[in-house]
C-alpha cells in the first residue's frame, strides 16, 4: 500500500452500497433524497434499476454493484437515493441517481488516506482507484467510464 | 382539435406511457378490427384497407409482445409503408395546460436502430410517466413482424 503526501482537502460523500463503499466529490452530488418507487425503463440493461421522479425531471436510477458485476437485487425501504449531477460534456438536464443502503457520511480527504492496491479493486472498468478511509476500503468511481456505458456512440 | 403539445395516455398492461399527439395517428375500436384467432404470432389483430391489411400489437408494461384480450382500441401510428397499431386498454387525450414533459435520456444501448424509446417524462410529484419518442416506437413496432 502507498502513502501519499498530504495535499489539498477534498470533500467527499461515502456511499454505501451492498457489498462495497463508493468515495464520490461531494460536488458530484446534487441531493439525497428518501427512497421511492422506481418506474421500470422497458428494455434498459440489468444495471438500469428505473427511473424516479425528482423536481421536474425523470432521473434514472444506476445500480454500481451490477456494473461491477454483481446480480440484480431488490432494494431496502432504509435506503437512500443518491442524486449525481451530469457528468461532463452531458446535457444540464441528464442527471443520474445510485441507490445507497444507508444515508452517504461525508468524509474530508487530505490525500494522507493511503491507497489501496490494484489486487483489493474489483475488476472492473467503472472503478478508478480505492482508498483506504478510517481502515476501510473505499471505491473511487470512474465517471469517464461510465459514461461510456451510460451514453455509448 | 388536438396540437403538437397535447399528449395520448396510452395504458398498457396496467402501465401508462404518453405519445406526443403531433404524432399523426387514428385511434380505432376493437370491433372495427380483425383479431387473431391464433395464439401464435406477435400480431393481436389487423385492420383491413384495401389491398392491405395493418398489423396492431398488444404489449404488456414492459413492452414485450403478449396476446391477452383485455384491451379495447387501437391507435394506428402512421408509419411508412403503412400505419403500424397499438393495442391500449385506455386512451385519453390529455389536457395542454396539465402536461409538463421534461426530455429524458434512457441510459444505455438503445433497443431500435433509430435510438431509444423515450425522450421525455412528465413527472407531477413521485409519479412519472415515459413519453414514447414517435419514430423509435414505430421502429420497434414495425420490428416485432407478424412472427
Amino acid at each position: 500500500m502507498k502513502k501519499p503526501r498530504t495535499g489539498p482537502r477534498l470533500h467527499s460523500l461515502e456511499v454505501p452500497l451492498d457489498g462495497s463503499t463508493l468515495l464520490v466529490p461531494s460536488a458530484a452530488v446534487a441531493e439525497v433524497i428518501n427512497p421511492q418507487k422506481f418506474v421500470p425503463v422497458p428494455f434498459s440493461q440489468p444495471w438500469l434499476n428505473g427511473a424516479i421522479g425528482w423536481r421536474t425531471l425523470a432521473v434514472p436510477v444506476i445500480s454500481f454493484e451490477t456494473l461491477l458485476g454483481a446480480p440484480a437485487h431488490t432494494h431496502p425501504e432504509a435506503g437512500k437515493i443518491v442524486i449525481f449531477y451530469p457528468l461532463s460534456g452531458r446535457k444540464d438536464w441528464e442527471f443520474f441517481a445510485m441507490f445507497a443502503m444507508a444515508e452517504p457520511r461525508p468524509q474530508l480527504l487530505d490525500g494522507s488516506q493511503p491507497v489501496a492496491d490494484a489486487s483489493e479493486l474489483p475488476a472492473s472498468p467503472h472503478v478508478a482507484a480505492g482508498l483506504k478511509v478510517e481502515g476501510r476500503l473505499m471505491l473511487i468511481p470512474d465517471f469517464e467510464a461510465m459514461k461510456k456505458v451510460f451514453y455509448p456512440g | 382539435m388536438t396540437d403538437a403539445n397535447q399528449y395520448l395516455r396510452l395504458q398498457m398492461g396496467g402501465a401508462s406511457f404518453l405519445l406526443p399527439s403531433g404524432t399523426g395517428y387514428t385511434i380505432e375500436q376493437r370491433e372495427n378490427l380483425t383479431t387473431n384467432k391464433s395464439p401464435e404470432g406477435n400480431v393481436a389483430a389487423w385492420q383491413s384497407l384495401r389491398s392491405t391489411r395493418l398489423p396492431a400489437y398488444c404489449l404488456d408494461a414492459m413492452l414485450r409482445v403478449t396476446r391477452h384480450h383485455n384491451w379495447h382500441r387501437v391507435v394506428f401510428l402512421d408509419a411508412l409503408p403503412h400505419a403500424v397499431g397499438l393495442a391500449v386498454d385506455e386512451v385519453q387525450l390529455l389536457p395542454r395546460a396539465d402536461t409538463i414533459v421534461t426530455p429524458f435520456t434512457p441510459l444505455g444501448h438503445p433497443p431500435t436502430r433509430l435510438g431509444h424509446l423515450f425522450a421525455g417524462a412528465w413527472v407531477t410529484g413521485n409519479r412519472l410517466m415515459l413519453v414514447f419518442d414517435p419514430k423509435a416506437i414505430v421502429a420497434y413496432l414495425q420490428g416485432l413482424g407478424e412472427a
